[in-house]
């Protein structure tokens, strides 16, 4: 070890040609420490607050152990005042021209750089993370997100008309985290007027600096909270009434999984290992370092992987300058797991890459589309005709082409599957925080009594209700599955009413199996619909419109039935009929491409199809609803499965007739029955890439409870009706952004 | 310097199916400046390394047989004494690795080490240098000709025409005539990067000059508006390892051409490490052209040594 060794003098190094240590001063960070007497509270409304009888948690060097400072823990009480606090500022903040805004933004990036070494230092003692990394990368980085965000705020009356922040965000972040990821959150929520209470895992005190420089411009101070908690107050901060987001912030990047063409892969290997053997671990702090420590246990998790890797035969490569004691864990290539071990399906941890072969590039877009996880990968390839078709194949939030890790402002970064639906960065980024102006805001309404067990378990059996006085031609009767009426599962039915409380006709009684086969059905449809170009499903939407069209007295006169009046029935239809053609139209305008700094060649940001998309239609609006959302829907290329209104579920079914003769069987598939049964069964569903759902608050709570099985996206209006036939919540973008998800793909440039 | 490279067959192979990733290269080459430094004993240590490394140069219309003997001499003696004392360096030997000139000047270098008693090579640069636009045959010539005036390396230009339209084999042939010309002399191969248009052809010719049988591959003149980078020199380097490994030969490197800082000798000194190994770090396997390069190491030695930075008058001119 260094530290026990003699100072070798010049000579011995002349014949040695070793490195040395490049210690990087960390004498602020303590001072830093020192100005609060090594005890750190919490950071609300520009003060530091250290209230009495908290527990206190050390915050220790991760490498030497040394007890730098010791973290107070926070209580609910505390969670509960920084949320007021941030409430009220709220209040001045978001009344702010956007130009007031930027200039705020503007003078906290001026800050950073005022104070950057101070903030690297800081960063790297306490995450044992490569000073170089932080000074170079992430401190950059931030300023670059404020400097870009305050563009936005400037813009933001023009560019995002119909549009309200949506209030206080509290963002809750993993225990391993870069301070980085928590100012990919902060910056497009401070700028399009949003304020923020961020809770910190115990001992983390960069987050705590930044709010200090925040809070230290003097105005506004109640815009950044911070305060340091164990992960138990993320639910009380979660269901705090003024809460109208909550955002979450991953453990930082883990190890790789990578896939080599067998033809290559000899080459590839010695490459790879001839590379990872020059690289050298240390103590975060020291300059020339290309890799630091991420603590115990991580080095733990490494130290059982690539044992249990080991035992299952797998080929084992460590290399490179490490100290070889913990927490220092070396660069380890890991080769030849069977697909079929369990080190195969687990995360791979930090520094760990595993290798694996495949034999064409089909193959690798399977093996690499098989796993929970979304979000981010790269493509190393000569031929640019094959690295593409990879890029927009893979089923993840960015990818690189020829490079890696390559993050900018301007670019979106998020993920599918399981690494999350929310979007970092870009325009995509700010959406987050915002709303349709107008809407009502998230609801504080969260019932501690649901059982989530029954809900919507058991269907209510249904038995003859009185004479059927249908109209003439009789309604179509069946579950709309893979192109045509299917009988349901169950062989039974439920009555529906007109506004008179009469029978007006029988629908099918859809359950789980007519779920699953309706699910099987979209997504034998996907791939094609997918692979049709826009102009080919603007088309089938128009084809759709016209059929509507002609459909129009029939469909005037059911609504009629239910109650809505002649004129608004016609209205109500026309709108429809409108809807089908808005979004064939925008069909065709999708994505673009973005020109971002330091980056030769151009980002292409596009939007992708979910993949099969449940809907559960709202009550209100039986028919505009219902197409509305279908259209948005298949305008960007997803295949739906729908649960059409409870009440008024005809008129859809009459839609049906027409998209049975114009559109590929399974494309959409209605299922009518008992809605909570029926949402059950969507939201338990695996294989369903999104939900959403417009109905009871009960519902709501229902389907975000159940879709964390496999983090599917889910809009849900909790029990909040909409007014659809308004562009802005209606039929306006807001349908757009959640009926397609983004990929950036970077195609770096050059000869 | 090291045993000589006898070549090997043409094999265009080699080089047919090679793409350089150009911008994947320009990151590797930025990250490499800022990830490896060194710091005190290490790197006053590392400066007289590079010292050792220098091919002293001096290639300008004006030179005369005086400023080419004040060169030799500051070759020999390239630190002053007391303070490579204060390092305990002084019993070390320490010279930069040749000095390089111009084939006129060729004889009056050789005379001057001659008369300061010391065995430093004497490289010269030739073959219608810098543009390599001569007749062959007048190439060929030069190159005999400064041998027989005791020039035991030397530096050659590549034919940049042949590299730009693709004419491999020819490219091949001319090399092979260079070295057959330079006898026992060891040959170094100047690719004038700058001028060779893609990363993928400053590999191409990288290997085609090693396959011909050079000793050293260069990056530069000095004279292009481009000299020495990094990226050029990590698609060299790669080259090397490439040939390294296809054929057991060790093929030095020289960067030459705008690093004039001590800084700038430390980031090639890591470059070398980190792509090929400390097997590298000899002046058999590694030069570095310069000319005023050696005038900042020695301030940052004397800095080192001192504690204060030097004065102009405080260091000898070379």
């Amino acid at each position: 070890m260094a530290a026990t060794r003699a100072r070798p003098s010049a000579r011995e190094i002349f014949a040695t040609l070793e490195y040395g240590p490049v210690p990087e001063s960390h004498a602020c960070a303590l001072a830093w420490l020192d100005t609060q007497d090594r005890r750190l509270g919490h950071y609300v409304s520009g003060k530091w607050l250290k209230p009495e009888h908290r527990n206190s948690v050390p915050c220790q060097d991760p490498i030497t152990g040394e007890s730098l400072a010791s973290c107070l823990q926070a209580q609910a009480e505390d969670v509960v005042a920084a949320v007021e606090v941030a409430g009220k500022a709220f209040e001045n903040w978001s009344g702010l021209p956007g130009a007031s805004r930027a200039q705020h933004l503007i003078r906290l990036a001026k800050m950073i750089q005022k104070h950057q070494r101070l903030l690297w230092t800081l960063e790297s003692l306490v995450t044992g993370r490569a000073v170089r990394e932080i000074r170079d990368k992430d401190v950059p980085l931030a300023q670059q997100l404020l400097q870009y965000h305050a563009v936005q705020a400037c813009t933001q009356e023009e560019v995002l008309a119909g549009w309200e922040p949506m209030g206080v965000v509290g963002l809750i972040l993993s225990p391993t985290f870069s301070f980085l990821e928590m100012m990919w959150r902060i910056c497009p929520a401070l700028a399009v007027g949003c304020t923020v209470v961020v809770l910190v895992p115990p001992a983390s005190p960069t987050p705590l600096l930044l709010a200090q420089l925040a809070g230290e411009l003097g105005s506004f101070p109640g815009i950044l909270n911070v305060i340091s908690g164990p992960a138990s107050l993320g639910p009380v901060l979660a269901s705090q009434p003024r809460v109208q987001k909550v955002a979450f912030c991953g453990a930082v990047e883990g190890g790789l999984r990578l896939l080599i063409q067998e033809s290559v892969w000899d080459e590839t290997m010695r490459r790879l290992q001839e590379r990872m053997a020059r690289l050298r671990a240390g103590r975060g702090l020291d300059g020339a370092v290309d890799m630091g420590a991420r603590g115990a246990a991580a080095h733990d998790l490494a130290q059982r992987y690539v044992r249990e890797a080991r035992s299952e035969g797998a080929q084992v490569f460590q290399a490179g300058d490490v100290p070889s004691d913990s927490p220092f864990f070396p660069p380890t290539l890991v080769s030849d797991l069977l697909p079929a071990s369990p080190c195969s399906q687990a995360e791979v941890p930090w520094p760990v890459v595993a290798a694996s072969r495949f034999r064409t590039a089909k193959e690798a877009l399977a093996m690499a589309n098989r796993t929970p996880r979304g979000g981010s990968a790269s493509v190393w390839s000569e031929r640019l005709g094959q690295a593409l078709e990879l890029g927009y194949g893979l089923q993840v939030g960015t990818v690189w082409i020829n490079a890696h890790g390559l993050r900018n402002s301007e670019v979106p970064t998020g993920g599918c599957k399981e690494s999350g639906s929310s979007w970092h960065g870009g325009l995509d980024g700010l959406y987050e925080y915002l709303r349709p102006s107008g809407t009502p805001g998230r609801l504080a309404y969260f019932s501690e009594s649901m059982n989530y067990d029954t809900f919507g378990l058991a269907v209510p059996s249904t038995l003859p209700a009185g004479p059927e006085i249908g109209p003439s031609p009789t309604a179509p009767y069946g579950l709309f599955i893979g192109g045509r009426f299917q009988a349901p599962g169950a062989r039974s039915s439920r009555p529906i009413q007109d506004s008179q409380g009469k029978l007006h006709s029988y629908v099918a009684e859809g359950g789980a199996k007519d779920i699953r086969g309706a699910v099987e059905a979209a997504h034998q449809a996907t791939p094609g619909w997918v692979s049709q170009s826009p102009g080919a499903r603007a088309s089938l939407l128009w084809a759709l419109a016209s059929a509507l069209e002609r459909r129009e007295s029939a469909l005037a006169s059911r609504l009629e039935r239910h109650g809505v009046e002649f004129k608004a029935a016609k209205v109500e239809v026309e709108l429809s009929v409108r809807q089908l053609r808005a979004w064939g139209a925008r069909a065709q305008a999708q994505g673009h491409v973005l020109q971002v700094a330091e980056l030769k060649g151009p980002v292409l940001r596009l939007r992708e199809p979910l993949g099969v998309l449940a809907i559960v239609c709202p009550d209100e609006w039986p028919l505009l609803a219902f197409v509305s959302l279908l259209a948005a829907a298949l305008a960007h290329g997803n295949s739906v499965v729908l649960v059409p209104s409870g009440a008024c579920p005809i008129p859809a079914l009459e839609v049906c007739q027409d998209m049975a003769t114009l559109l590929p069987a399974g494309l959409v598939n209605v299922v009518t029955g008992d809605r909570d049964h029926l949402t059950r069964c969507l939201a338990l569903h695996q294989d369903i890439q999104a939900l959403w759902y417009f109905g009871s608050a009960q519902g709501s709570q229902f389907v975000e409870w159940a879709s964390a099985g496999n983090l599917k996206p889910v809009w849900v209006n909790r029990g909040c009706p909409r007014a659809w036939d308004q562009e802005a919540k209606g039929a306006g973008p807001e349908l757009g952004l959640r009926a397609a998800r983004t990929k950036a793909l970077w195609l770096p440039m050059g000869d | 310097m090291s045993a000589r490279n006898w070549g090997t067959e043409l094999d265009l192979s080699w080089i047919s199916k090679i793409q350089v990733n150009q911008p994947a290269v320009l990151r590797r080459a930025e990250q490499i400046q800022t990830r490896r430094t060194v710091k005190k004993e290490w790197q006053a240590a590392w400066l007289l390394k590079a010292v050792t490394f220098i091919d002293l140069t001096t290639l300008s219309g004006d030179d005369t047989s005086s400023n080419v003997q004040r060169l030799c001499y500051k070759a020999k003696y390239p630190i002053r004494e007391d303070l490579l004392k204060a390092l305990n360096m002084h019993d070390k030997g320490i010279t930069t690795a040749a000095v390089c000139v111009y084939p006129a000047r060729v004889s009056d270098a050789v005379k001057a080490l001659k008369t300061a008693g010391c065995t430093i090579p004497v490289a010269s640069v030739a073959t219608g240098f810098p543009a390599g636009q001569t007749h062959l045959k007048t190439r060929l010539e030069e190159i005999r000709l400064a041998v027989e005036d005791g020039a035991t390396e030397i530096d050659v230009v590549i034919n940049r025409t042949l590299v730009l339209t693709g004419q491999w084999e020819a490219l091949y042939d001319e090399i092979r005539q260079f070295r057959k010309a330079c006898g026992e002399a060891h040959l170094k191969t100047i690719l004038a990067t700058g001028e060779l248009a893609s990363l993928t052809n400053v590999y191409k010719a990288s290997m085609i000059a090693m396959m011909a049988g050079s000793d050293f591959i260069k990056t530069s003149t000095g004279k292009e508006t481009v000299n020495a980078t990094f990226p050029v020199a990590i698609v060299m380097l790669r080259a090397i390892r490439d040939f390294f490994w296809k054929t057991g030969n060790k093929i030095g490197f020289k960067p030459a051409g705008g690093i004039r800082s001590a800084k700038d000798s430390l980031a090639w000194l890591s470059l070398i490490k980190e792509e090929l190994g400390d097997e590298w770090l000899t002046p058999e396997l590694f030069r570095i052209g310069a000319s005023t390069l050696l005038s900042d190491i020695e301030r940052q030695i004397y800095h080192h040594v001192t504690g204060r930075y030097a004065a102009y008058h405080d260091l000898a001119m070379c």
